[in-house]
C-alpha cells in the first residue's frame, strides 16, 4: 500500500519540462536522506555525486531531441532524459550531474552514455548497454552491468556485483564480498583484500593482485581465458588449481623450490599453514601462481 | 548459414515467410548443426503457444502511451522500422518477463549439494535445465530484437558466439571422458554463463 502511495506520490508529483535545443538543466528537490532514486539517461553521460544535503540537484545539458524529466517526493523519485517521438536523439550528446543523499539508493539507465558515481554510502545499481562505468567509495550494494562498456570499481564496498560482455573490470582495492563475470572481456583485481571473490570469464584473462585473509576465499572458473595470480610468499591459504588442457605454473617463493609446471594435471597445496581458500578451474588457459612484494 | 543467422531466420522459417534459398540454406545448416536442431526442439512449444496467442491485443487507453513511448525509434533520428507484429511483441514481452522472473529463481537455487555419485545426474539434469532456460531466453530474445539498436545485436551476438564455441568445445571434451567432474563443473559454468547473457541481453530490450 506504501509503494502503491508512494508511485501515486511520484505520478501527481511528476513535472516534465520539455527543453529546446542543448538547454541547460537546472533543477532541485528535497528528499530523504535515504531515498529510492531512478535515472535514466539513454543518450549522454550520467554522474551521481554523494552529498550531505537531503536534495536532489541537477545540472547538465538536454541534447536537442530529448526531454528532461523530474519528479518525486518522500522517499522516491525519478528523473532522466527521454527521447522525443518524432526526432529521436543523437547518442553521446548530454549530460546529468545529479547530487543525491550520501545514503540514497540509486538506480541509474544508459544506452550509450557513460556513468559515473562517487561519494555514496548506500546502494547502486548501474547498467548500460556500451557505455563505460565508474564507481568510487565504500557503498553497501554495487551492481553494474554492461554489454561492451569497460568498468571500475573503487573502493571497499560490501557487496560488490559486475558483469560485462566483452568490457573490462577493474576492481581497485575490493574487500568485501565480490563476485564479477565476463564473456570475452578481462577482470583485474589490483591491491586486492575480499573477504570472498568469485570470477568467472569464458575468454577473458583474470588478474588477481594482492593478499587474502586466512578466512577468505577466492573462486575463479574460466573457459580459455589466462588466470594469473599474484599473491605474497607468506599468504595462508589452501590451492586447488587446475587447468585440464592448459598449464599450472605454480612460483609463489623465489626461495622456495624451483617453479614447477603441470599439464592436465590438478596441483593441491597448502602454504603458510592454510587458512585462505583458492580453487581455480580452466578448460584450457594457463594458470600462473607468482609471489608479489 | 551461421548457427546466429539460422536463430535469427527461426521465426520467418515457422511462418514459412522465407525464400526458397534462404530455406533451403536454413534447412542445410539445420540438417548437419546437431545443436541447432536441439535449439529447435527446445524452442518448439513456446513457438507453438506464440502461435496460439490472440493475433491482436488492445492495450487499456491509459497504459499506452508509456508501451508506445517504449517502441518509438531510437538513434539519430532515423524511424525504425519494425518487422515483428505488435502481438508477438507483446507475448515476447510477457515471455520476458515471466522468463526473467524463472531464470533469477532458478540461477538463486544454485547447484545442490549431494553424495558425489549422483553429481553427474545433478550436473545433467543441472544442463538439461540451463539448455531449456536459454532456448527460452533466446526466442523471447529473437522476438524482440528489432527493439535493439544493430551495433547492439551485433555485440549480443559476438558473446554469444565465444559462449556457444566454449559450450560446445568442453561438452565435446565431456562426451570423450564422461563423469569427468571438473568438465561437468565447466559445461554447467558455460550453460550459466549462457543463460545469464541472455538474461541479461532480453532484459535490455525491455529497459532501453
Amino acid at each position: 500500500m506504501r509503494r502503491l502511495a508512494a508511485g501515486l506520490a511520484i505520478l501527481t508529483a511528476i513535472a516534465v519540462t520539455g527543453v529546446a535545443a542543448q538547454q541547460k538543466i537546472a533543477r532541485r528537490i528535497p528528499i530523504a536522506p535515504d531515498a529510492s532514486i531512478r535515472i535514466q539517461n539513454l543518450p549522454g553521460t550520467t554522474r551521481v555525486i554523494g552529498w550531505d544535503l537531503d536534495t536532489i540537484a541537477v545540472t547538465g545539458s538536454a541534447p536537442a531531441g530529448t526531454t528532461f524529466y523530474m519528479g518525486g517526493a518522500g522517499r522516491v523519485a525519478k528523473l532522466g532524459l527521454e527521447s522525443d517521438e518524432k526526432t529521436g536523439f543523437v547518442p553521446g550528446t548530454g549530460l546529468l550531474e545529479v547530487r543525491v543523499p550520501r545514503g540514497a539508493r540509486v538506480w541509474v539507465k544508459s544506452a550509450v552514455g557513460s556513468i559515473e558515481v562517487e561519494g555514496l554510502s548506500g546502494e547502486v545499481d548501474v547498467a548500460s548497454a556500451s557505455g563505460s562505468i565508474r564507481i568510487t567509495g565504500s557503498l553497501r550494494l554495487v551492481t553494474a552491468e554492461t554489454m561492451e562498456g569497460d568498468l571500475e570499481v573503487s573502493g571497499g564496498s560490501q557487496l560488490v556485483r559486475v558483469r560485462t560482455g566483452n568490457g573490462k573490470i577493474v576492481l581497485f582495492r575490493p574487500t568485501g564480498d565480490l563476485t564479477a563475470s565476463t564473456v570475452a572481456g578481462p577482470v583485474q583485481l589490483l591491491d586486492a583484500q575480499p573477504a570472498s571473490a568469485r570470477i568467472e570469464t569464458v575468454s577473458g584473462a583474470v588478474t588477481y593482485d594482492g593478499t587474502l585473509d586466512r578466512r577468505a576465499s577466492l573462486e575463479i572458473q574460466t573457459h580459455s581465458g589466462e588466470v594469473d595470480l599474484r599473491l605474497p610468499p607468506s599468504v595462508s591459504a589452501e590451492f586447488d588449481l587446475y587447468s585440464v588442457g592448459g598449464t599450472v605454473l605454480v612460483a609463489l617463493s623465489p626461495k622456495g623450490p624451483a617453479p614447477k609446471a603441470a599439464k592436465g594435471k590438478p596441483q593441491f597445496f597448502t602454504a603458510g599453514g592454510g587458512g585462505a581458500n583458492v580453487v581455480v578451474r580452466s578448460f584450457k588457459g594457463n594458470i600462473r601462481l607468482q609471489g608479489r612484494d | 548459414m551461421t548457427c546466429a543467422e539460422l536463430r535469427a531466420r527461426l521465426d520467418a522459417y515457422a511462418r514459412d515467410a522465407l525464400s526458397r534459398s534462404e530455406a533451403s540454406r536454413f534447412e542445410e545448416h539445420l540438417n548437419g548443426c546437431a545443436e541447432c536442431q536441439a535449439f529447435l526442439e527446445a524452442a518448439e512449444p513456446r513457438l507453438a503457444r506464440t502461435e496460439s496467442l490472440a493475433r491482436q491485443i488492445e492495450p487499456a487507453p491509459d497504459l499506452w502511451p508509456g508501451i508506445r513511448s517504449r517502441l518509438l525509434p531510437r538513434g539519430a533520428g532515423s524511424r525504425r522500422r519494425f518487422l515483428v507484429p505488435a502481438w508477438m511483441l507483446a507475448a515476447a514481452a510477457v515471455l520476458i518477463v515471466a522468463l526473467s522472473s524463472g531464470v533469477t529463481f532458478f540461477l538463486s537455487r544454485g547447484p545442490a549439494s549431494g553424495p558425489a555419485a549422483s553429481a553427474s545426474i545433478r550436473a545433467a539434469e543441472l544442463e538439461a535445465q540451463y539448455a531449456s532456460a536459454a532456448a527460452d531466453l533466446a526466442l523471447a530474445l529473437e522476438a524482440a530484437r528489432t527493439r535493439l539498436a544493430p551495433a547492439t545485436v551485433a555485440t549480443i551476438e559476438r558473446n554469444l558466439a565465444v559462449i556457444d564455441s566454449a559450450l560446445a568445445e568442453s561438452r565435446r571434451a565431456l562426451a570423450g571422458d564422461p563423469g569427468n567432474a571438473t568438465l561437468e563443473q565447466l559445461v554447467v559454468a558455460a550453460w550459466r554463463q549462457k543463460v545469464e547473457f541472455l538474461r541479461r541481453a532480453t532484459a535490455l530490450t525491455t529497459e532501453l
